[in-house]
């Protein structure tokens, strides 16, 4: 399967799948207006990240779930995402509200109950008498909310610059270029600690911070495979038509460089929460009556050494398993989108 | 109390000299935070007046409470309203074998204002100096204009540097307040080398290095009894984490301020103990009292809520102090009804002016009673890296008020960025500290509750803008009084009417620890300063 002409290029059928990826993005952005994400919204989100995730591996789900690792990721990170969308529902206590939270229950083992013994407090409490799990679970969607929706926008500006560097040549491509490799000598975490240090707190700002050091992925991952998709014949048949810059641009040079944008997405989108959690970990990153898992983590991090592990341990153990499953995930659909890698 | 002082520490010499080989007099310390310079007058800040404090002394010395001990000068008293009488210690030697008499002490107050790129100069405690009468050599008269009580408690805390070590004939000084003429004084930086380190401390300085940190060896000439200690190593080990770990590895003998999370683990140990002290740093949240509307308060229309008596009292009420004394300060704090712990020298006796009672539901009737039934929103702002556990207490503090229904949230930043942008009055309420260097209520009242007014240096730390005349008025009166019995009892009148005009909020006073090896003994300072002068080999 190495001769172009058997891999046959996709043309704007893909253009539901964009629309769905939108979408997603879209709701997501609705999780920064809590009003908005109702029980259905929610529930419609899940439906339309499934839905996607199925049209994308349509006719390669054997290939995908071929062993019992991929089987493993996948179906950890689906629980992940239902326990971080309906959070509300499924946590004891909301962390988030300083009025439910009772300081005479701060640092309590897992397993302690509050003073009338209504509660339980199955993974212990932190030094504010937040409930570890309610604080996970709350945690995960904070996480999973800023990681995806900066890596949705990252992604759509990385694309147009990209594209369009790709397209134009010349000058403009390499001031576009040169631009994108000053962006990527910086470490992300610097950059994103300077701009942090600037904007201060805040989980729209987070999100900004995060999107200004991940475009440049994008744009260059997007310009090398469109200079190399510019140059197939189905792309001088489109000019040769006559069509539109913009309609050849959109919709048959983009749809055809989506399957990596896929792949790095999806192993950014793991990179992005761990970005997000040494963030909020340093202090710098969501508000304190807000935290994050990285946040979690930083409050426990004090008493490790006391042997008061649960209140960092716990909120690690759900950040590694987000990350590991996303990454194995990633590394699937690397393997199955490739074409190089098909058997 | 001097003579029980040198009586106690003799005791403790001799048994300690008896009791340890002469090849353990070394003592290793980890400090928390390195001085900026070995310079006396370079920077008035925490770890550089602790170090001064071995190499050079001053007139007059504190002890563990603050009060007052005779150090360079054996007695003084105020002669009239405009003039202390200082009589000078007999027989003190400089380290370099020249005598200290009073021009030393011009000398030094003669540097102090010029001392180049000084990040915070002593000129607060030598501004009241308006000249000087020398008698004898031995007797040093200093003249003020008006009244000045705390003239004793300011030369306490600026060291004196010798005038002939660096080749100046004292005699020839002439003094004023402006300037003292064209005068050598040594560098900042040949302090750091050591070449100008001359004092009559306990201690000579070895070396003085950045990051690695400041050598002491006994100055086998001083005045009192000899520092129990050969050699003094002071190393900064400015991450709490590490700092444990070098104690319990056996690389340091003693560390300052352990974590709080970590002294039930230091207490378990067989060979390691934790003392703890009260400091004279007051945790307190201010309150914005001028600003309508106040830019961090939503839900009440433009106004300021806070301007209402009954709204800050029942934001002080609602508050559990015993609760985050309890869980968020691990036990190691002490919940405040004043500015001041009990006992120090303005404060009310212990339990006369106790923390105010936690009552939820009194402070929902006063809310109501102030017309915000369903209370309000506010913002605290907070550091997250300046005082112990800082953040958490405020967000302790945003859970109680959350409970009365006025819906807290919380703004914590670094430091630096907390405490420019509280200048700039951008918050409504903010939690933070003063420490009162001069030991009495005087400090905090002047600095946190006094109505703003630059030329008197009143209220520069009032970014609540809070203004009582009668509470200044007061204050005035205290600070222009001699006499201790009254001042004493003028400071804690103005206390009482800030307090009932629930003002402010004090939240706790910090508890400091130390932490040492079980053969050493060390009594805690409420200036939380560690001087291994007065650490003693336990018995």
């Amino acid at each position: 399967m190495s001769a172009p002409a058997t891999n046959p290029p996709v043309r704007a059928d893909r253009l539901p799948l964009i629309a769905g990826l939108l979408a997603v993005a879209a709701v997501l952005a609705l999780g920064l207006a809590p009003q908005w994400a109702s029980l259905p919204a929610r529930l419609l989100l899940l439906v339309l990240s499934v839905f996607f995730a199925a049209r994308l591996l349509k006719g390669r789900m054997k290939q995908f779930f071929n062993g019992p690792a991929a089987w493993f990721a996948a179906a950890s990170l689906l629980v992940l995402v239902i326990v971080a969308l309906f959070a509300p529902e499924l946590s004891p206590q909301n962390p988030y509200d300083l009025a439910q939270l009772d300081i005479m229950d701060g640092r309590l083992e897992p397993g302690g109950t509050n003073f009338d013994g209504s509660m339980t407090y199955h993974l212990g409490t932190d030094e504010q008498g937040r409930d570890i799990l309610s604080g996970i679970l709350y945690g995960l969607r904070v996480s999973l909310m800023v990681a995806i929706v900066a890596t949705m926008a990252a992604m759509a500006i990385g694309v147009v610059v990209g594209i369009y560097a790709a397209w134009a040549g010349g000058r403009v491509e390499t001031i576009l270029m040169r631009l994108v490799d000053l962006q990527l000598s910086f470490p992300s975490i610097l950059v994103a600690l300077m701009l942090m240090a600037a904007f201060g707190r805040g989980l729209d700002k987070v999100i900004i911070a995060l999107i200004v050091v991940q475009w440049a992925y994008y744009a260059r991952t997007v310009r090398g495979t469109a200079l190399s998709e510019a140059r197939k014949e189905y792309i001088d048949a489109a000019r040769g038509l006559g069509l539109s810059s913009r309609r050849i641009l959109f919709r048959h040079l983009l749809p055809n460089c989506i399957p990596p944008l896929v792949v790095i997405s999806t192993v950014q989108v793991a990179n992005t929460i761990v970005l997000e959690s040494s963030l909020s970990f340093l202090g710098v990153g969501v508000p304190i009556t807000r935290p994050s898992l990285g946040l979690l983590i930083a409050n426990g991090y004090d008493y490790m050494l006391s042997g008061q592990y649960w209140m960092s341990m716990y909120p690690g153990v759900a950040l590694l398993a987000i990350v590991a499953s996303i990454n194995l995930v990633g590394d699937r659909l690397r393997d199955v989108l490739n074409p190089r890698l098909r058997r | 109390m001097k003579t029980r002082h040198l009586r106690l520490t003799a005791c403790a010499v001799a048994l300690g000299l008896a009791a340890m080989p002469l090849a353990a007099q070394e003592l290793r310390i980890g400090v928390a935070s390195e001085p900026s310079s070995a310079d006396p007058h370079f920077h008035n800040v925490g770890p550089n007046n602790q170090l001064r404090r071995n190499v050079f002394e001053s007139l007059v010395g504190t002890d563990e409470t603050q009060a007052l001990l005779p150090e360079l000068a054996e007695s003084w008293r105020p002669l009239d309203d405009s003039s202390w009488e200082f009589k000078l210690r007999p027989g003190v030697k400089f380290s370099d074998g020249s005598d200290f008499d009073a021009y030393d002490v011009i000398y030094s107050v003669c540097r102090i204002p010029g001392v180049p790129d000084s990040p915070s100069l002593f000129t607060t405690y030598t501004k009241a100096i308006a000249g000087f009468e020398v008698p004898d050599p031995l007797t040093l008269v200093i003249k003020t204009d008006g009244p000045y009580p705390l003239l004793p408690t300011e030369v306490s805390t600026w060291g004196v540097i010798s005038a002939k070590a660096n080749g100046v004939d004292g005699a020839s000084i002439q003094f004023s307040p402006d300037g003292c003429g064209d005068l050598a004084y040594p560098a900042t930086q040949a302090f750091n080398d050591g070449s100008a380190a001359i004092g009559t401390g306990p201690f000579l300085m070895e070396s003085f290095r950045r990051g690695e940190g400041v050598t002491l060896v006994r100055n086998p000439d001083y005045w009192g009894e000899p520092a129990p200690w050969e050699k003094v190593e002071m190393k900064p080990l400015t991450s709490a984490g590490p700092r444990v770990a070098a104690l319990f590895a056996g690389d340091v003998d003693m560390i300052e301020n352990p974590p709080l999370q970590d002294l039930d683990r230091i207490k378990g140990q067989d060979d390691l103990l934790a003392v703890q002290g009260i400091s004279n740093r007051v945790i307190y949240i201010h309150l914005d009292h001028a600003q309508e509307p106040s830019p961090m308060i939503t839900g009440t229309d433009g106004k300021n809520p806070l301007k209402d008596i009954r709204v800050r009292e029942a934001l002080s009420i609602a508050i559990n102090r015993d609760a985050i004394v309890d869980r968020i300060m691990g036990g190691v704090a002490v919940a405040a009804g004043e500015l001041l712990p009990g006992g120090m020298f303005g404060a009310h006796a212990d339990g006369d002016m106790p923390p105010p009672g936690f009552d939820a539901d009194r402070a929902k009737a006063l809310l109501t009673e102030a017309g915000y039934p369903n209370g309000f929103g506010i913002t605290i702002g907070t550091p997250n890296d300046r005082y112990i556990n800082d953040a958490q207490v405020a967000q302790a503090v945003a859970q109680m008020w959350s409970r009365i229904g006025i819906t807290t949230e919380i703004d914590a930043s670094t430091a630096s960025t907390f405490f420019s942008r509280r200048n700039a009055h951008e918050f409504s309420a903010y939690l933070a500290g003063w420490g009162s260097g001069t030991g009495e209520m005087s400090s905090p009242l002047k600095a946190l509750l006094a109505t703003p007014d630059k030329s008197r240096g009143y209220g520069g730390t009032n970014r609540g803008q809070y203004s009582n005349t009668a509470m200044d008025d007061l204050l005035t009166q205290a600070l222009a009084t001699v006499d201790d019995a009254k001042r004493q009892e003028l400071l804690r009148e103005a206390s009482r009417v800030a307090m009932a005009d629930w003002a402010i909020i004090p939240l706790h006073f910090e508890v400091t620890p130390w932490a040492m090896k079980k053969s050493l003994s060390y009594t805690p300072r409420v200036d939380q300063y560690t001087l291994p002068y007065d650490v003693r080999p336990a018995q």
